[in-house]
């Protein structure tokens, strides 16, 4: 069964009008042939009792002067006058047949108990009529008469017939002109909803849906307009603002950095120096902080550039993981998999910053292990680099929203610091080199992979 | 309509639908002779000689007849008037009735009864060829059934006007 929320506007429409107008038309023809067979019924009943009171005055006499021979020569008129009389029959008071009529090639009659008491009964196929005859205010005998009701039959089939052409007929038009009219209802709906579609699935906002109509859908799209129109503009004031933050955060936060360095270097004496690492520790934090920002921000007005050269992964590889050992006391870092020799064409410096990020993520959100493991596979197009840990995972319905920017994952249950901006910045570099980067994940620990095309690849060739 | 005349309707009835009037004894013969003079007037126009208050039938000739009028002017009225039935012996009292029913036992001659009538006298007679020789109506058998044969210039020269309805079932007989 279908729902009806399923269907599409456009079908409900179209459905919609072609069900009422059937419905209408349905009942119109009803109540049109209803009352035709009716009307075609009186007056039968009323052509026929008059004909029976005739029959029946017309007989008087003989009743009374005992002669059925001319009663009966009188109802054999009946076979030219109306054929459709199959029998008559005219009975004396005591209810005795005085003279009788039947159609040659019928048989023979008898009253039937349907007329008992009235004056007219239907059956299926006939009509009986029973009329008293009355002389001198006092009833001398009955007339009978059976007619057959072909041409009612006939009549009926041919309303019925003429009724299911009509409303074929009527069935198709509503259809064509539900086609034609439900397009400038549904067709503008459905550009909105494209958009939307659009705009929900790559997030940008292009340009406003046109539309030139002055009703509610009008209304609506204007109203879509005018809200795409102020997001983009928030949206649009929001990435000045990180980009001038961040890079106005950024340069007292160098001088900073200098001056505690300098510091750092000069003070022996504890617990100065201590104090000092510790400024310097929170200093480093913040300034990666910064740099992401300001890393979103360029990425978002199209200013990152790389800085394309060759490099040695293996090598590239063991600095990183020695960088990130250096600053973890809980987690050891592992490398599994054969070397890979191979040079890649790529921003070795935003390379680095993918894998530093990747790993420091690994050891934030596996809490209590112990190991984060980076493996390495090599095909003939390209590298895969796969950093391993077994801490809280990432949920099914999370694996693709965790690359977008800000996004803080809702179901875990660990506080862990951040903007939620590495994994964004990760893709960025990442979809930049050609490569891929995706996340695997079944409950326990989390698999982060992305992949680098080989420098004999066309697509890198061609930039 | 009294007990009395409903049974002697259906006796009439009955009788007639068994058929051979042969068979019957003279006395249901003369009952169903009577109920039809008696729906004779229900279709004769009088005209001008519509009497007042009574409406008179005579009989010439000793016939049971009589005793089948009495019996139906005993219940019945014609044109909302009392019957009164007499048996004629005496010629001059055939201009007194408004009908004259000439019996098979009637002992005058035809022609001598038919120039007593008055105008406005209705002639019944029940032997053969009595029609053709100037009654009204002259009750004949046919088939075993009662049939009527009637004159109709015989009717229009007693100045009386007979229904089509009973015409139709008359046997129509023109000479005078």
């Amino acid at each position: 069964m279908v729902k009806l929320n399923d269907i599409s506007i456009r079908n409900k429409l179209i459905l919609m009008q072609v069900f009422t107008s059937v419905i209408v038309f349905g009942i119109v023809f009803g109540v049109f042939i209803i009352t035709d067979v009716n009307s075609y019924k009186q007056r039968k009943v009323d052509s026929m009792i008059s004909l029976a009171k005739v029959l029946g005055t017309n007989s008087i006499s003989s009743i009374q002067f005992q002669d059925p021979e001319a009663a009966r020569v009188m109802l054999e008129e009946l076979r030219t006058v109306s054929p459709e009389i199959v029998h008559a029959e005219i009975t004396n008071k005591e209810g005795q047949v005085f003279a009788s009529y039947s159609k040659p090639g019928t048989n023979t009659f008898a009253i039937p108990a349907v007329l008992h008491g009235k004056h007219y009964a239907f059956t299926d196929q006939q009509l009986f009529v029973s009329n008293p005859i009355v002389s001198n205010k006092e009833v001398i005998g009955t007339v009978y008469l059976e007619v057959q009701l072909t041409e009612l039959q006939q009549i009926i089939q041919y309303k019925y017939e003429l009724a299911f052409i009509l409303l074929l007929v009527a069935l198709v038009f509503s259809f064509l002109i539900a086609v034609l009219v439900q397009g400038y209802l549904s067709t503008r709906l459905l550009k909105l909803v494209n958009a939307v579609i659009k705009i929900r699935k790559t997030g940008e906002i292009t340009k406003a849906v046109e539309d030139k109509g002055r009703d509610e859908i009008a209304t609506l799209i204007q109203a879509f307009n005018k809200m795409m129109e102020e997001i983009e503009e928030s949206q649009k004031k929001k990435d000045e603002f990180i980009g001038i933050a961040s890079h106005e955060l950024k340069t007292p936060l160098t001088s900073i950095k200098g001056y505690v360095e300098m510091l750092d270097m000069m003070e022996q004496e504890q617990p100065k120096k201590q104090f000092v690492q510790k400024t310097l520790g929170n200093i480093n934090k913040l300034e990666r902080l910064v740099k992401d920002l300001l890393d979103v921000s360029k990425i978002q007005s199209g200013q990152l550039q790389l800085e394309m050269k060759e490099f040695d992964m293996d090598e590239l590889l063991n600095e990183t993981m020695n960088a990130s050992q250096m600053v973890s006391e809980t987690h050891k870092i592992i490398r599994k998999g054969a070397l890979l020799n191979e040079m890649v064409y790529g921003d070795r410096q935003r390379i680095e910053q993918v894998l530093l990020n990747l790993l420091s993520n690994a050891i934030k959100y596996s809490p209590g292990e112990n190991t984060v493991i980076v493996e390495t596979e090599k095909t003939e197009k390209e590298l895969i680099i796969k950093i391993r840990d077994y801490g809280i995972g990432v949920a099914p319905e999370e694996q693709t929203n965790i690359f977008e920017r800000f996004y803080r994952s809702n179901t875990v249950a660990v506080h862990i610091s951040g903007f939620g901006l590495g994994l964004y910045i990760c893709r960025d570099i990442i979809n930049r080199h050609y490569g891929r980067i995706w996340v695997e994940s079944n409950g326990k620990g989390s698999v982060f992979n992305f992949s680098l095309p080989l420098k004999h690849s066309p697509s890198i060739q061609q930039t | 309509m009294n007990l009395l005349f409903k049974r002697f309707l259906l006796v009439v009835l009955a009788g007639s639908f068994t058929g051979n009037i042969s068979a019957q004894n003279a006395q249901q013969e003369a009952n169903l002779k009577a109920a039809f003079i008696y729906n004779f007037t229900k279709y004769i126009d009088w005209g001008p000689y519509d009497r007042d208050s009574i409406f008179v039938i005579g009989v010439v000739g000793d016939s049971p007849i009589i005793e089948s009028l009495n019996a139906i002017a005993a219940s019945s009225r014609i044109n909302n008037k009392r019957i009164i039935t007499k048996s004629i012996s005496n010629p001059s009292e055939i201009s007194n009735c408004d009908i004259v029913f000439i019996s098979k036992k009637c002992r005058m001659p035809l022609n001598y009864i038919l120039s007593k009538t008055r105008p406005g006298e209705l002639t019944i007679s029940e032997q053969p060829g009595f029609a053709e020789a100037g009654t009204a109506f002259n009750f004949v058998v046919v088939n075993n059934r009662l049939k009527f044969e009637a004159n109709l210039k015989a009717i229009s020269s007693a100045g009386l006007k007979a229904g089509s309805q009973l015409l139709k079932l008359a046997i129509i007989v023109d000479k005078y």
